[in-house]
């Protein structure tokens, strides 16, 4: 187990560069999500980290050693791949001892290790099977079942769940979660949902466009975005972002007038954010026409237009409103927040 | 074009292919049996599609004309020292085109490709001339080298890099991760999942070699050097004319091993051909 | 490459993992390129410095003649024959081949029982070791052979096959796609079989019968195949050498001494090593130019490409 730190971390393919300066702090035995969406740089920085891939420039160290030019071999990490990357012509056992087999270790080490790692994982009845013979679920143990019968000092995962079905994807959620919790080993996690992002994180990552966007533990990142792309990112339904202006008298939006907390510098060009859930029906209150309404049975989620902008709102009550009828809102001030609409950044 | 077909089409079908099955089996046919016939029944007029006599003693004389045990052996040792040697080195080139990269590695490729324009006809004289100076005329090395290292072997090299860039690169990164370098990375993981598309190479190889011809009456002029397709048109009597149930006796002895052999592992012998076929 | 100023780069050791594993690539193809060099490459130029010299080896002289060779080339009243008999032969096999391979693999397509055993048949030919493949065919081709004694049966006068200029070309033509064309009919079956059953299915729907779906979808979806085989049954087409020295010396005349034969005689019979490198020289501009051809020929013919 060791800490993880990136220091200025850039990268290129030539002359385009794909990341601009990363810096990043990864404590001691850390669940550290890597988010945002595809071809942001999350799976490069990932791949760098695992030494799969060259650094530009900057330092990586684990623990205390820079491993810049380490082999990946030589920096006592385990992988967990997109697509598992078991080996297909050895069995399971096999596939799992394979790195203790190239590190020296003797037979009964190895198949010690290996039952341990099995014994964790319920992989026991399935140590003599191919790949090829394993469903989706079983595959994605082995692959974690083969990353942790070496005890690395860092965990990466590359999207390890984007290959199962949604149910299968909450039940190995909870299981690699369990396994860390048990095992304390520092953990990369790159996924591109937000949702894997808040359940499963210490601390979350959010990136975009070869930068960091923001780095904090979920719910900071959920209650207080930095910027409009977090906002948007995180939370699903996704933020409902309005643009207008700050006035004394409030959020002026095209067709609509919001309320806003008293104390505030008017701005021209502003961003008005409220998540859906920060929303309540209120017999007086901004006007919204109903446009769809899905019920989902613990909570009600209704799309709405106010003025010219189309708002969602989830709802614990049962809505009775149909499409076309005007219902009122009322957002919760402490809940909201306001974005400068130029360069993105928090306001208030 | 699957449908279920009316048993009248089908009928029409097997008739359709059992015309067609003619020229491919009766040649075959004609060997076996003629090379059991004396050769006053050879050219005997009905033909005999099976024989009214036997005369076994064909088989004799065929290994008392020729050196032929000696003659076999040759073929067969090169055959298998140029399939083994090619499997060697067209896996590894074709592994290290695929999935290394390595500066100038697309241009090298192109030049490497260059062999499949040039067949070994074409180079034939001054392969001669190479090789004579080198001391190695009348000797075996011409048909040993120059398959493995040269012409013949790029179509196996090009059809293992097909067969390695379809290999998902995830599996060479976690064999990095787990602690293996890359002749290992080859060794291990790559090579153990080439298998159809080494067994492609090894037939076309094998086959190859076994039927070259111009190359060994270029080469070798000994007749205890020679290889079994050169030794199969010596059996001439002293006027020249062929002795041909000799001939077709020693052609039998050719042939047939192979032959069971396909037919024994046929599936995997056809499907590895059509397999590796020629994608790209 | 930037890098970021001010901050002092940590020094890198000489061997980073790109050029360890460069270094394993150079390694990996070392003796592929190494034999391409030495036996392929280098012969080419030795060949062509050979065409520009008179090459006497009884008399032992090696005098540099210029083009006089390729002079002698173009007088060479065998070569046009050469030329054509080579022409014949490779077109009438490449058609021929590639004609029966697709029939043969439609057949083999069908849905029947025991269609393996009809693969296996078709296919054998291709094991048979050609030479032993070609003397069986020689001794069925002569005059009071196999063949005519078959025919006398039905009451047909067969002809000498192999001495009589109309049928030995065709002899040998047939003799050599029998022996090979199953590698295409397997080629072509396995494209057959790569054509997704969705396609017929929707085009049944729309009416497209088996002709029309023959002609629409199958040929257009299994043109790569097409393309490549024909390249390939042509280059081979080229090299044939055994089948004709063995059928037909050449003969009758010179209607079967195609190119690769031409040279072998000018070259190992008569010693002419400077005009049979000429040769070569010719042989490869034709292999060359056929590719290059087909190649181009792919954006027109080929309909679609994974």
């Amino acid at each position: 187990m060791a800490p993880v730190t990136l220091k200025s971390i850039t990268k290129s393919y030539g002359t385009t560069p794909v990341l601009h300066g990363i810096d990043i702090d990864i404590a001691d035995g850390e669940f550290v999500v890597l988010v945002g969406p595809s071809g942001c740089g999350k799976s490069t920085l990932l791949r760098m980290i695992a030494g799969l891939e060259t650094i530009t420039g900057g330092d990586i160290s684990i623990g205390s050693r820079v491993v810049n030019d380490l082999e990946p071999k030589d920096r006592d990490i385990a992988m967990v791949f997109q697509n598992y990357a078991l080996y297909p012509h050895m069995t399971v056992a096999a596939n799992m001892g394979f790195s203790l087999e190239h590190r020296g270790a003797s037979k009964a080490e190895i198949s010690e290790r290996v039952n341990w790692a099995a014994d964790i994982l319920g992989l026991r009845p399935l140590l003599d099977r191919y790949p090829r013979q394993l469903s989706g679920g079983q595959r994605q143990r082995v692959a974690m079942g083969r990353a942790i019968v070496r005890n690395p000092q860092v965990f990466l995962f590359d999207e390890p769940l984007s290959n199962l079905d949604a149910k299968l994807r909450v039940v190995m959620r909870g299981e690699i979660k369990g396994l860390h919790q048990r095992l304390g080993v520092t953990t990369v996690y790159v996924t591109h949902d937000q949702v894997e992002a808040m359940t499963m994180a210490d601390k979350i990552v959010v990136m975009n466009g070869g930068r960091v966007e923001q780095v904090g533990a979920p719910l900071d990142l959920y209650d207080r975005p930095a910027n409009l792309f977090v906002a948007g990112f995180i939370g699903s339904p996704a933020m409902n972002t309005l643009g207008g202006r700050i006035t004394p008298d409030g959020f002026v939006a095209a067709g609509a007038t919001l309320p806003l907390p008293p104390g505030l510098t008017p701005a021209a060009n502003a961003v008005y954010g409220i998540r859906p859930e920060h929303l309540s029906l209120a017999d007086t209150g901004i006007p919204a026409i109903v446009k769809l309404v899905e019920p989902m049975g613990s909570e009600t989620q209704v799309t709405m237009t106010v003025g010219e902008h189309t708002v969602i709102g989830v709802f614990r009550e049962r809505l009775k409103a149909k499409p076309g009828e005007t219902v009122h809102l009322r957002p919760d001030l402490e809940a909201l927040h306001l974005f400068d609409a130029a360069t993105g950044g928090r306001l208030n | 074009m699957k449908t279920d077909l009316s048993p009248r089409m089908k009928v029409a079908l097997y008739g359709l292919m059992c015309v067609l099955l003619i020229p491919f089996v009766f040649p075959t046919w004609w060997m076996l049996t003629s090379s059991v016939k004396p050769i006053s029944d050879i050219f005997a007029f009905p033909p005999d599609l099976w024989p009214r006599r036997f005369d076994f003693t064909t088989y004799a004389r065929v290994f008392e004309l020729q050196p032929f045990a000696r003659q076999y052996w040759n073929s067969a040792y090169i055959a298998a020292l140029v399939t083994i040697g090619t499997m060697i080195v067209s896996s590894m080139a074709g592994y290290a085109f695929a999935r290394i990269k390595f500066p100038f590695s697309n241009a090298i490729f192109m030049i490497v490709l260059l062999g499949l324009l040039i067949p070994s006809e074409v180079t034939i004289v001054p392969l001669f001339q190479m090789f004579l100076k080198w001391g190695m005329i009348n000797t075996h090395w011409p048909l040993i080298l120059v398959p493995i290292f040269g012409a013949p072997s790029v179509f196996a090299t090009f059809v293992m890099r097909q067969f390695f860039i379809a290999l998902p690169g995830e599996l060479e990164e976690a064999a990095r991760v787990d602690g293996l370098g890359r002749f290992k990375i080859f060794w291990l993981i790559a090579l153990p999942l080439a298998k159809p598309a080494l067994g492609a190479v090894a037939i076309f190889t094998f086959l190859h070699s076994w039927n070259l011809y111009l190359e060994p009456i270029v080469f070798l002029s000994s007749t205890q050097m020679f290889t079994l397709p050169q030794a199969l048109t010596q059996f001439t009597d002293a006027y020249g004319g062929a002795m041909w149930n000799i001939q077709l006796a020693a052609a039998t002895m050719t042939a047939i091993p192979v032959l069971l052999v396909f037919i024994v592992a046929q599936k995997q012998f056809v499907e590895g051909l059509a397999h590796t076929g020629l994608k790209g | 490459m930037t890098i970021a100023a001010g901050t002092p780069r940590r020094k890198r050791p000489f061997w980073t993992i790109e050029r360890r594993d460069a270094a394993a690539g150079y390694l990996f193809i070392a003796p592929q390129l190494i034999g391409i060099v030495t036996f392929v490459l280098f012969p080419l130029g030795l060949v062509f410095y050979y065409s520009l010299h008179e090459w006497n080896v009884l008399a032992n002289t090696f005098n540099f003649v210029g083009a006089a060779n390729y002079q002698m080339l173009l007088a060479d009243k065998a070569l046009p024959q050469v030329l054509l008999s080579s022409a014949i032969f490779s077109a009438g096999l490449v058609i021929l081949n590639m004609s029966l391979a697709l029939l043969l693999a439609v057949l083999l397509d069908q849905k029947l029982k025991g269609i393996t055993v009809f693969r296996t048949l078709f296919f054998s030919p291709v094991v048979v070791s050609l030479v032993a493949w070609t003397i069986v065919w020689s001794f069925l081709l002569q005059n009071n052979g196999g063949i005519n004694g078959l025919l006398q049966l039905i009451g047909v006068e067969g002809p000498n096959w192999l001495r009589t200029p109309a049928t030995a070309m065709i002899s040998v033509v047939v003799v050599q796609v029998f022996k090979n064309v199953g590698l295409n009919m397997i080629l072509f079956l396995a494209a057959l079989q790569g054509v997704p059953k969705e396609l017929y299915e929707a085009a049944r729907v729309d009416g497209a019968g088996r002709f029309k779906q023959f002609r629409r979808i199958t040929l257009p979806l299994i043109s790569p195949t097409i393309l490549l085989t024909s390249i390939i049954t042509i280059v081979g087409s080229l090299q044939v050498f055994a089948q004709i020295a063995v059928l037909t010396q050449g003969g009758p005349g010179m209607t079967t001494t195609v190119l690769v034969y031409y040279l072998y005689q000018q070259a190992f019979q008569f010693h002419f090593f400077g005009y049979g490198s000429t040769l070569s020289i010719l042989l490869f501009v034709i292999v060359a130019l056929l590719t290059f051809v087909q190649w181009q020929m792919r954006k027109r013919i080929v309909f679609y490409e994974n």
